[in-house]
């Protein structure tokens, strides 16, 4: 990239970054990556683990800026501007809500009048922790909203632990994992209900 | 009472001695603060963070992050590692929690890998996963400590545990806080309840006793409660519930699964006097399949059960069919086996035998008129007793859904199950004509208990209106639901009008709401009965 083009870029554009350490002109942030402070910058602008932005100047250096809602995720930082570059870009905003759509089908058997939940770990599986929408007789869904790079664990119930998901062979099957990733999606098919054949 | 005390002494003995779970953590983080974000298992230490892994390595830097998922840790800025003597020190370190790995990161040279006997390390690319460090709001935690105790893949604990953002949560001294999803953490054998907090106790990757503050029945309770789980393929749970006023309980309940075909299950339970328990062997062949169920209850009674069924056999356009075959026995010792009691030697009763044939039929969902989508099950049932009785059922359901907007959508439902306990010859020996009306709940006489001679209806209708933009945690239900039933009267049986409306939203990140209020109309001397549910989620 040509430094016009690179200063075209990046200027007045604020990264949100999570600094690791800092010491003289290098600052190395969160993924391992290592920039290089600009002139008059100071590494009394960063402590190690909390969330900070910074602007990326034409000559690739940093400089401490707020950072506010517009800010951009480190992971579009160009890679030019790092001394060291990690070997796979790494995304680590976990103050972003992300939304999982969850889909689930029922089978024929399911009594109509029955909700359907969702039992996760967070709530240590309560069996009616999260009342499923209604999408038609036989199938529901729930969006899910989690932080980036949350992991909850799923299953799906009636309302009680006695009516809980099993698999095509009556057996419990292993949970359901709801990954926060933008756009993520579990479908789920419920074979049968521990309480009815 | 004394039962409560009883628990509540074995609750706190339990928690005085976290030891047992300590000793099993292979690794301890400390920090001037520690904040635990539980859907994404990360845990973070600020202000001087030291993590001590199970074989003596010590880790040291200005802030941590342990990715519960990964059992990996990264300790930034003045970081440093000791093992046996020698200390190395790096801007930034990461290390596994149950594996051998070291990546030091220096910002003037790049990363170089080591293992925790802390050899000469030698260059290595910058691995971004073993270093990540996530960009979170400590406010939004969901607990805030000074030190945890980490057992991969299992739990860790937090001494003490404040709850900044769980409303009832009460700070204490010690929480073990579970993350292991093997099936048997999710079963338990305590009673429904309004309110439950459990507090987990003692924890390994395999077992978790926990203490449960309860509130059931509009009184406050204690629970102890023990589960043993080995992945998905068995558990066994035990838990006693005991009430400050009223009726203890207790139950346990056991799986195992055998191979790919069959699994075992056996459950008991003891309340209000009663015990009872099942055990059960169940089989698979492809989707087909069946079971073999034992059942025995004090007093002497007694059943068994073996069943067999059909996969869903496929039917023209869609629908399909399943039959399920039954045979079994009731038992009564030493004779008095419900109703043949009635018959004029009927004592001499104590055991009888049955069998049964189910069939049920489903169509798919089809599109109906003006854009609905509909579904239609049939069900039928008889069973034939050894004594001339055979008992009958039919339960027909129809179900109906319209989306009205992408956010909007409307549903209707009506089911009819008709049943019939048939004695050829002797119906009016088993259902006699009463002498006196029977007495509604508050105390209206209900003449139509006269007509009752074995054969009951029971219809159910409801509408409903549901608003759940796709894309939101919030939604919003408005039921109307009405019931036709006979034998139904004036608090006797179903209410026959209720309506409610069910909202569910999570102001907070990590809080969620579900809110309910019905009102059953008309209905046991009341023109309007209220009722409220509320409740909490993570």
């Amino acid at each position: 990239m040509s430094a016009a083009l690179f200063a075209a870029a990046t200027a007045a554009v604020v990264f949100r970054i999570v600094p690791l350490a800092c010491s003289g002109d290098h600052l190395a942030v969160a993924g391992g990556g290592v920039l290089r402070l600009a002139e008059g910058s100071s590494c009394a602008a960063f402590v190690p683990g909390r969330a900070t932005g910074v602007t990326v100047g034409d000559d690739g250096r940093v400089t401490p800026h707020a950072a506010g809602s517009d800010a951009l995720s480190a992971a579009k930082i160009p890679r030019t501007a790092y001394v060291f570059a990690p070997a796979v870009e790494s995304d680590a905003d976990q103050t972003a809500l992300v939304t999982v759509q969850i889909e689930v089908s029922v089978p024929p058997r399911t009594p109509p009048g029955d909700d359907i939940y969702m039992s996760t770990d967070r709530s240590d599986w309560s069996p009616s922790e999260i009342r499923m929408d209604r999408v038609d007789p036989r199938h529901f869904r729930y969006a899910l909203q989690v932080h980036r790079g949350a992991r909850v664990a799923f299953r799906i119930t009636r309302g009680s632990n006695a009516t809980l998901e099993r698999d095509v062979s009556r057996a419990l099957p292993p949970a359901h994992i709801a990954a926060g990733e933008p756009n993520a999606r579990v479908t789920v098919v419920v074979a049968a209900w521990a309480d009815i054949d | 009472m004394r039962r409560a005390l009883a628990a509540a002494l074995v609750c706190t003995a339990c928690a005085a001695v976290p030891q047992a779970a300590r000793a099993r953590a292979s690794a301890t983080l400390e920090g001037g603060t520690i904040s635990f974000f539980a859907d994404t298992l990360s845990v973070v230490a600020r202000d001087r963070a030291s993590l001590r892994l199970i074989d003596g390595t010590h880790v040291s830097g200005d802030a941590a992050y342990v990715d519960l998922k990964n059992d990996r840790a990264v300790l930034a800025g003045h970081a440093r590692i000791e093992h046996g003597g020698t200390t190395v020190s790096a801007d930034a370190i990461a290390v596994d929690l149950d594996a051998n790995r070291v990546d030091l990161l220096d910002v003037g040279t790049g990363v170089s890998r080591t293992t925790r006997t802390l050899g000469s390390p030698v260059h290595a690319e910058i691995d971004a996963k073993r270093f990540a460090f996530p960009d979170v709001d400590d406010r939004y935690a969901f607990i805030r400590s000074r030190h945890a105790a980490i057992t991969p893949r299992a739990n860790v604990r937090f001494s003490p545990a404040a709850f900044p953002t769980s409303v009832g949560g009460v700070p204490v001294p010690s929480y073990l806080y579970t993350f292991a999803t093997a099936a048997g953490f999710g079963q338990t054998t305590l009673p429904g309840a309004t309110f439950d907090q459990p507090y987990g106790l003692i924890g390994t990757p395999t077992s978790l006793t926990s203490a449960h503050a309860r509130w059931e029945n509009n009184d406050g309770a204690l629970a102890l409660q023990e589960q043993l789980a080995s992945g998905d393929t068995a558990y066994a749970t035990g838990a006693i519930d005991a009430p400050f006023r009223g009726t203890g309980s207790s139950g346990f309940n056991a799986y195992q699964r055998l191979g790919t075909r069959y699994t075992f299950l056996v459950d008991g339970n003891a309340a209000f006097g009663s015990r009872e328990g099942d055990a059960t062997l169940g089989a698979a062949f492809g989707t087909a399949g069946g079971r073999l169920t034992y059942h025995l209850q004090n007093g002497g009674y007694s059943s068994f059960d073996a069943s067999l069924r059909t996969p869903d056999l496929e039917l023209v356009g869609g629908n399909t069919l399943r039959l399920t075959a039954d045979v079994g026995y009731d038992a009564q010792r030493g004779g008095d086996l419900y109703p043949y009691v009635v018959l004029p030697g009927g004592r001499a009763y104590g055991t009888v035998w049955r069998h049964g044939l189910d069939a049920f039929l489903a169509t798919p969902i089809v599109h109906g008129p003006l854009g609905t989508s509909i579904g239609v099950t049939l069900d039928g049932s008889r069973t034939w007793y050894a004594f001339p009785r055979h008992a009958d059922a039919v339960t027909a359901s129809a179900n109906a859904s319209k989306k009205l907007t992408r956010n909007f959508s409307l549903f209707a439902g009506y089911q009819n199950t008709w049943s019939s306990q048939v004695y050829p010859g002797d119906q009016s020996l088993f259902f006699p004509i009463p002498s006196a009306p029977l007495l509604t709940p508050d105390g209206m006489p209900y003449y139509g208990w006269y007509a009752y001679t074995g054969a009951a209806v029971a219809r159910y209708m409801n509408l409903d209106l549901q608003y759940a933009p796709p894309t939101s945690s919030t939604s919003l239900r408005l039921s109307a639901r009405h019931t036709d039933d006979f034998y139904q009267f004036d608090g006797l049986g179903r209410p026959v009008w209720e309506l409610r409306l069910d909202a569910q939203f999570r102001p907070f990140p990590n809080v969620g709401i579900a809110l309910g209020r019905s009102y059953d109309f008309g209905w046991g001397g009341r023109r309007w009965l209220p009722g409220w549910s509320f409740a909490i989620t993570p």
